[in-house]
């Protein structure tokens, strides 16, 4: 069964890329959003990244319209705020950016101030995330 | 196990009751739950409503034995907590080591007990060091001292041991695959209180394997075979009190596996790492005696409790018969339990103090050797000292207070408990000769094949969970309203320690005597060259430890050590291998 969404402009796959800092060994989320997403339609890349600047150049080699972030084991803070500033200086600032993981309530309030549209932590489904970008992009979502 | 008129009984019983059960299962209808027509445990094993004496007829009571017993089903030893308690181990990290200290001697103050009473130190390294980088490297900011110690260095280990005799204490370093720099760094420090490696106690992970299943960045998978080999080899010859290997069960669970995963995976692995000691010309008893296992406790109590029975059962008749051990310690599953932090919620945190309770009394009745409890908001945040405490005081409660401590193996003889364990041990088994098919641990992981069985069990849990199918209070049932939860008390590491830890590793660079550390650098990497050409059959000579300890002594960091490694193996996140 597809569900079509109002406001859908385009038969193109939306692209989203999902990024999850190297150190990082709670990769189970994040990997099964990408399966999630791909069940979806979308266009998936999925990376480990040491630096910011590499989900940046990735997002720019791959035209992407969202990029997830998944971050279980601190220092989300400075991500955030290399990537966000990485993507302004590069002009690409229509990007729908998304947090995962173990963020705390403060923190969440800043991203999202920040320009971050959503943080998705514990006990959150993979199905809500996919809906707020079918939401903005529009398209079409195998369901 | 039981006669014939017993067994007879126990049918005719069994078959009354059978027709009972239906009879109220019909009254029931559509409103009686799936699992009451057809039970499963969380692995997915098909079980009863009801066990009988006739479920266990088939069963070799040898393969259960005694307590002490080969195959150990009921435990290592004949003794379980009767003379000993089991040891607490939470595991403690963040900030500098002057940080991770005080919260060391605070637990310490509150009972944490190790074996026979001694100091017991489980401690955490930090993601930068997991990521064999140094503070100063441009993507350490808002890492350092996060979920680990900032310790990069023998001179951060003298201020973490500062004052204490190294012989006095059992250490374990909790390393991802920094396993040789930070047991080089270790070495180091003791070489200058004036100690041998042979007077060390603790334990190093060596859990190269978990690559398999957690997507940090790595060593290649062969490679990194070699490495913990090497470590295994060096220590038989110089450090015999040294745990050298931990099975990182617990990592399979975390990824999503199941019970039935968790330790089939694990014991073939054991395998695999055994058949490539081997080769390097150890034999079975001068390795195994030193290997141990973290494995998880999550939420099916008995298939939990079940699942470390049969683990004991299978590595020790795998190591007995295939390999050869005769020592009883080369075949004992010595186990430190993690209480599962999968199974925790953000939603509700107080709530998985009951979860973790239920889960460390579970394992104390399994009858593991040690035991890290997990704090309730550790699905927030590093646990805070309250919370840290009363993780600890989970573990006495049930050591002081519930009695279950007198009797061995208590819960032996269980119709459903022996049939669970058996069960168990069967499904872990032919997953064990399915690895095998695939040419061992080693080769199944470089094809993706353990990742993509683990991630098929993640997405079978995360279905039921959607489905309301597999209840988590809190999060699919009894969640609170809306508006309606207190924000805990979050712990949040120092924002000063980043740059002091940036200030400490220039100045180490600056102060060190750059001769000698050039020429152990140089060294190290030569050796770790020639290192990534050999096979398992070539090492034993330990060259790469000595110029390792070496090159510690020179205060080399993790992050310089680490650097060498990673240009001489390779390092990649696994899926790219």
């Amino acid at each position: 069964m597809s569900t079509e969404t109002p406001g859908a402009s385009t038969d193109a796959p939306i692209r989203v890329l999902l990024a999850k800092p190297t150190h990082d060994c709670h990769d189970r989320g994040v990997r099964l959003v990408a399966r999630r997403f791909r069940d979806a339609g979308f266009e998936v890349i999925f990376t480990n990244f040491l630096l910011t600047e590499e989900i940046v150049n990735t997002a720019i080699e791959e035209d992407v319209d969202v990029i997830g972030v998944s971050v279980s084991a601190g220092g989300h803070m400075p991500i955030f705020e290399d990537l966000l500033s990485g993507l302004h200086s590069n002009g690409l600032d229509d990007v729908m950016i998304l947090g995962g993981g173990v963020i705390p309530h403060d923190d969440e309030r800043t991203l999202k101030a920040m320009g971050v549209a959503a943080i998705f932590g514990p006990g959150t489904s993979a199905e809500d995330a996919r809906n707020l970008i079918v939401q903005k992009f529009g398209g079409t979502v195998e369901a | 196990m039981f006669d014939e008129p017993t067994l007879t009984s126990s049918q005719k019983q069994a078959a009354i009751r059978d027709e009972q059960y239906e009879r109220m299962l019909n009254r029931f209808g559509n409103s009686a739950p799936p699992s009451a027509h057809a039970p499963q445990t969380h692995s997915g094993l098909p079980i009863k409503t009801a066990y009988f004496p006739h479920d266990v007829e088939g069963l070799d009571f040898e393969q259960i034995g005694a307590p002490g017993q080969y195959p150990f089903t009921r435990g290592n030893l004949a003794a379980q907590y009767q003379l000993m308690n089991w040891a607490n181990q939470p595991v403690i990290g963040y900030g500098l080591p002057e940080d991770t200290r005080t919260r060391m001697d605070m637990l310490s103050a509150r009972g944490m007990t190790g074996y026979f009473g001694q100091k017991f130190y489980n401690l955490v390294y930090d993601l930068v060091s997991h990521e064999g980088i140094d503070p100063d490297h441009s993507s350490a900011r808002g890492r350092i001292g996060q979920c680990g110690m900032a310790v990069y260095s023998k001179a951060d280990m003298a201020r973490l041991f500062d004052g204490m005799d190294l012989t006095k204490m059992n250490v374990v370093h909790i390393t991802y695959y920094q396993v040789i720099p930070a047991l080089a760094q270790y070495i180091a420090l003791a070489e200058e209180q004036g100690l041998t490696p042979d007077q060390l106690r603790g334990n190093s992970m060596n859990w190269y394997h978990q690559s398999a299943y957690v997507g940090m960045s790595a060593f290649p998978p062969a490679s990194a075979q070699k490495l913990a080999v090497e470590l295994i080899n060096y220590c038989a010859q110089k450090m015999p009190r040294w745990n050298t290997t931990n099975l990182f069960g617990y990592g399979v669970e975390e990824a999503g596996g199941t019970a039935i995963q968790e330790i089939g995976l694990m014991l073939a692995y054991g395998i695999d790492l055994m058949r490539a000691v081997e080769a390097s010309g150890l034999k079975a008893d001068e390795a195994l005696p030193r290997f141990g296992f973290q494995i998880a406790q999550a939420n099916d109590f008995f298939e939990e409790i079940c699942k470390i029975r049969a683990l004991r059962r299978i590595w020790a008749t795998a190591m007995y018969e295939r390999f050869g051990a005769e020592d009883p310690r080369s075949m004992h599953v010595r186990i430190h339990t993690h209480t599962s932090g999968a199974c925790l919620t953000a939603q509700q945190p107080l709530v998985n103090l009951i979860r973790t309770t239920l889960h460390a009394f579970g394992a104390a009745l399994s009858g593991v050797q040690a035991m890290e409890v997990s704090a309730y908001d550790e699905a927030l945040s590093i646990p805070t000292e309250e919370s840290a405490t009363l993780a600890l005081r989970v573990q006495q409660v049930i050591q002081e207070e519930s009695n279950i401590t007198a009797v061995s193996d208590p819960l032996a003889g269980s119709y459903y408990v022996e049939a669970l364990t058996d069960q168990i041990a069967a499904a872990a088994l032919e997953l064990v000769d399915r690895v095998e098919a695939e040419g061992g641990y080693v080769a199944a992981q470089q094809k993706g094949w353990i990742r993509r069985e683990v991630e098929a069990s993640a997405d079978r849990w995360r279905d039921m969970v959607n489905s309301g199918e597999r209840r988590v209070v809190g999060l699919n049932c009894y969640q609170d309203d809306e508006g309606e939860v207190a924000e805990p008390n979050i712990f949040k590491v120092d924002p000063n320690v980043e740059a002091l830890a940036v200030e400490r590793i220039e100045e180490l660079r600056t102060s060190r005597d750059a001769a000698r550390f050039d020429k152990a650098m140089g060294a190290f990497r030569e050796v770790a060259e020639d290192f990534a050409k050999k096979e398992c059959k070539d090492l034993g000579s330990c060259e790469l430890m000595e110029t390792a300890i070496e090159a510690a002594r020179a205060e080399a960091s993790t992050g310089e050590m680490m650097g060498v490694l990673k240009d001489a193996l390779g390092w990649r996140a696994p899926h790219e291998y």
